[in-house]
C-alpha cells in the first residue's frame, strides 16, 4: 500500500474511535451536570411586543416554537416532579401576543396554568386571564366558553360564574346545544357527582385531541370509581348494622351475601377495603396511582360544600 | 423571440447551472423533517407548523436569492467583461436590465412554485387531505412573489450604481425599513415637531410597504383573503417595479461603461 492510500485510511480508523470516545466523554459531562443540576430555564425576551417587532413578518412560526417550547416545558416540569413553573406564563404570554390567533395554545395553556400541583402551575386567575384574552382575539370561536366555565366549575368551585361562562358561549350560532344545558345544570345543581360525569363526558366526546381525550377517560374512569366505594361502602354499613362490627374484607361482603363477586374498578382490578372497613382501590393499581395524580376531583365531590 | 425574452432565459439558465434551485433539497428535507418532528414534540400544532415554515422558509430562500443574485445580475456581466460584448450587439441597454429583471423573476417563480408544491405534499402528509381553507396559503405564496418581484427591482436599483456589498445593505435595509411603515405612519409625540411628522408620514407612502404582503397568519388559520386586497396587491406591486425598474434604467442609461 501506498502513502497516498494510507492517509485516508488512517483517517477513517481514527475518525471512529475518535466520535465513540467523544460520546462517551460528552456522557460523563452530561452526568457531571445533572448531578451539579443547575437551573437551566431562562426566558431572555419575556416582552411579546418585542419579539414580534424582532420576528419581522415572521412572527406566526416564532408563536409556533414558542407554543413548542411552552409544551417541552410543561412536560419536561411533570417528568421532573417539578411543581414550579415561573416559565409557563411568560412563554404563553409571549405565544399569544405573536400570533392572537393562536387558539391551541390558549386551550391547552390555561389547562396547563389551572390545574394544581405537581399537574399544572395552580393559577386559575391566570387561566381565566389567558381564556378571555382568547375571547377578546377570536370572539368567533365559542369553545373558550366552555374551557372558562370548566375553569370555574373544577378549579375555583365558583358555580354560578361557571353557568354563567357556558350560557354566554351557548349564545354564540355556532355553538353546540349542550352547552345551554350545561349552563342549565350547573346553575341548578352546583357541584355533584351527575353533573362532573356529564361534563368530563361532554370532553370525551367533543375533543379530537388524544391527550384531552385521555385526560376525561381517568377523570370518568376516577369517577365511576368514586362512585363504586361509595356504593361498597353502604354496603358495609349495612353488614355493620347486622353482625355489630364492620366487614374485615370484600370476600366477607360477598359471603354474607351483600355482594355477588369481588367488584372490580375499571380497569379491573378488585377493590379492597381498608383498616376501617372502608372501599378503596388496590393500592399500586393503575387507577389507584392516578387518583393521587387527580385526587382533587374526588376530594372535591367528597366535600360538597368546598 | 424579443431580446428582453432572450436576455431573460439566459439569466434563468446562468441560475440553473450556478446550481440555484439546489435550495429545493434543503425545503424538502425540511418540511419533511418538520412534519415528523412537530408532532412528536409539540400539541395540535402540525399543520400551522407545515404552512407557517413553509411560508416562511418560501420567503426567506427566496428573499436571499433576489438580494443575492438580484445585486449581481449587472456588476458581474460587468466585472466579466460580458456585458460589453453584450451591449455591442443590437440590445439597448433597458432591454438588457429589463431582461434581467424578468430572469431573475422567472427563477424565483419556479423555485416558489416547487417549494410551493412541496408544501402541499407535506401538508397533505399531515392532514391525509387539503380542504378548500388551505387554498389560502396559495394567496400568500402569491404575496410573497409579488413582495420577491419588489426586492428584485429594489436590488438591480442599487447595483445600477453602487458595489454589490452596499447594494446588499441598501436593498435589506429598505426591505426592513418597509416592514415598519405603518408604526412610522403612527409615529406621534408630543415633542415631535409637526414638520417632521408630516415628513415621516409623506416617507412612510414613499417607502415601499412589505406589510402589505404578509398575510402569514391568515394563511396559517385558513382564513379568508378578500379579493379586492390580491388585485390592489397586484396593482401596487406592478406600479412600484416599473417606477423602481425605470429609474433603474435611468440611471444605467446614463452610466459611463469605459
Amino acid at each position: 500500500m501506498n502513502s497516498r492510500n494510507f492517509g485516508p485510511l488512517l483517517l477513517c480508523c481514527l475518525l471512529i474511535p475518535g466520535f465513540a470516545g467523544v460520546w462517551k466523554l460528552q456522557e460523563k459531562i452530561d452526568a457531571q451536570f445533572d448531578g451539579i443540576h443547575q437551573e437551566a430555564d431562562e426566558l431572555v425576551i419575556q416582552s411579546g411586543k418585542l419579539l414580534k417587532v424582532m420576528s419581522l413578518e415572521y412572527a406566526p412560526l416564532m408563536a409556533d416554537l414558542y407554543w413548542t417550547r411552552v409544551v417541552q416545558y410543561y412536560g419536561d416540569k411533570n417528568v421532573r416532579h417539578d411543581a414550579k413553573f415561573e416559565l409557563l406564563w411568560p412563554l404563553l404570554d409571549v405565544t399569544t401576543t405573536l400570533d392572537p390567533n393562536l387558539l391551541v395554545a390558549y386551550r391547552f395553556g390555561s389547562m396547563f396554568l389551572s390545574e394544581s400541583a405537581p399537574q399544572g402551575a395552580g393559577r386559575p386567575d391566570l387561566a381565566i386571564e389567558l381564556i378571555e384574552r382568547g375571547i377578546q382575539a377570536n370572539p368567533e370561536y365559542w369553545r373558550f366558553y366552555e374551557d372558562l366555565g370548566f375553569i370555574y366549575y373544577f378549579e375555583l368551585h365558583d358555580y354560578n360564574k361557571a353557568a354563567a361562562a357556558f350560557l354566554e358561549g351557548s349564545r354564540n350560532p355556532q355553538a353546540l346545544p349542550w352547552m345551554k344545558v350545561l349552563a342549565a345544570k350547573v346553575a341548578e345543581q352546583g357541584d355533584n357527582r351527575e353533573t362532573s360525569e356529564f361534563l368530563w363526558n361532554e370532553i370525551y366526546t367533543s375533543t379530537s385531541d388524544p391527550q384531552m381525550k385521555e385526560n376525561a377517560a381517568t377523570h370518568l374512569q376516577l369517577l365511576r370509581a368514586d362512585a363504586d366505594c361509595k356504593a361498597i361502602d353502604a354496603l358495609s354499613d349495612d353488614f355493620e348494622k347486622k353482625n355489630a362490627r364492620r366487614p374485615a374484607s370484600i370476600r366477607e361482603l360477598v359471603s354474607a351475601g351483600f355482594l355477588r363477586g369481588v367488584p372490580v374498578d375499571p380497569l379491573g382490578n378488585p377493590y379492597l377495603l381498608d383498616d376501617e372497613g372502608r372501599a378503596q382501590l388496590t393500592p399500586g393499581s393503575p387507577l389507584a396511582k392516578k387518583k393521587k395524580f387527580y385526587g382533587r376531583t374526588l376530594s372535591n365531590l367528597a366535600n360538597p360544600n368546598k | 423571440m424579443t431580446r428582453v425574452g432572450v436576455v431573460a432565459l439566459n439569466t434563468f439558465r446562468e441560475a440553473v447551472r450556478d446550481r440555484v434551485l439546489y435550495n429545493l433539497v434543503f425545503f424538502a428535507l425540511m418540511l419533511m423533517a418538520a412534519a415528523v418532528v412537530v408532532g412528536q414534540i409539540s400539541i395540535g400544532i402540525e399543520q400551522l407548523v407545515i404552512i407557517n415554515l413553509g411560508l416562511s422558509a418560501i420567503s426567506v430562500i427566496g428573499l436571499l436569492m433576489a438580494v443575492f443574485i438580484g445585486v449581481g445580475l449587472v456588476s458581474k456581466e460587468m466585472d466579466k467583461r460580458t456585458l460589453y460584448a453584450l451591449l455591442a450587439k443590437p440590445v439597448r441597454r433597458w432591454e438588457f436590465l429589463l431582461g434581467k429583471f424578468g430572469g431573475l423573476l422567472l427563477t424565483l417563480t419556479i423555485n416558489t412554485v416547487a417549494m410551493s408544491a412541496g408544501l402541499y405534499l407535506a401538508l397533505f402528509y399531515v392532514k391525509h387531505t387539503i380542504e378548500r381553507a388551505d387554498g389560502v396559503a396559495l394567496v400568500a405564496i402569491y404575496f410573497i412573489l409579488l413582495k420577491l418581484a419588489l426586492v428584485v427591482a429594489l436590488a438591480l436599483l442599487f447595483s445600477c450604481y453602487t458595489t454589490p456589498l452596499l447594494a446588499i445593505l441598501f436593498t435589506g435595509g429598505l426591505y426592513v425599513a418597509g416592514l415598519f411603515v405603518k408604526e412610522m405612519r403612527g409615529l406621534h409625540s408630543d415633542t415631535m415637531a409637526p414638520a417632521v411628522q408630516v415628513f415621516l408620514r409623506w416617507l412612510s407612502y414613499v417607502l415601499p410597504n412589505f406589510e402589505n404582503f404578509d398575510v402569514m397568519a391568515s394563511a396559517a388559520h385558513g382564513r379568508h383573503i378578500p379579493a379586492a386586497l390580491i388585485a390592489q396587491n397586484t396593482a401596487y406591486a406592478a406600479l412600484y417595479c416599473a417606477i423602481v425598474l425605470a429609474a433603474a434604467v435611468t440611471i444605467f442609461s446614463r452610466r459611463d461603461m469605459k
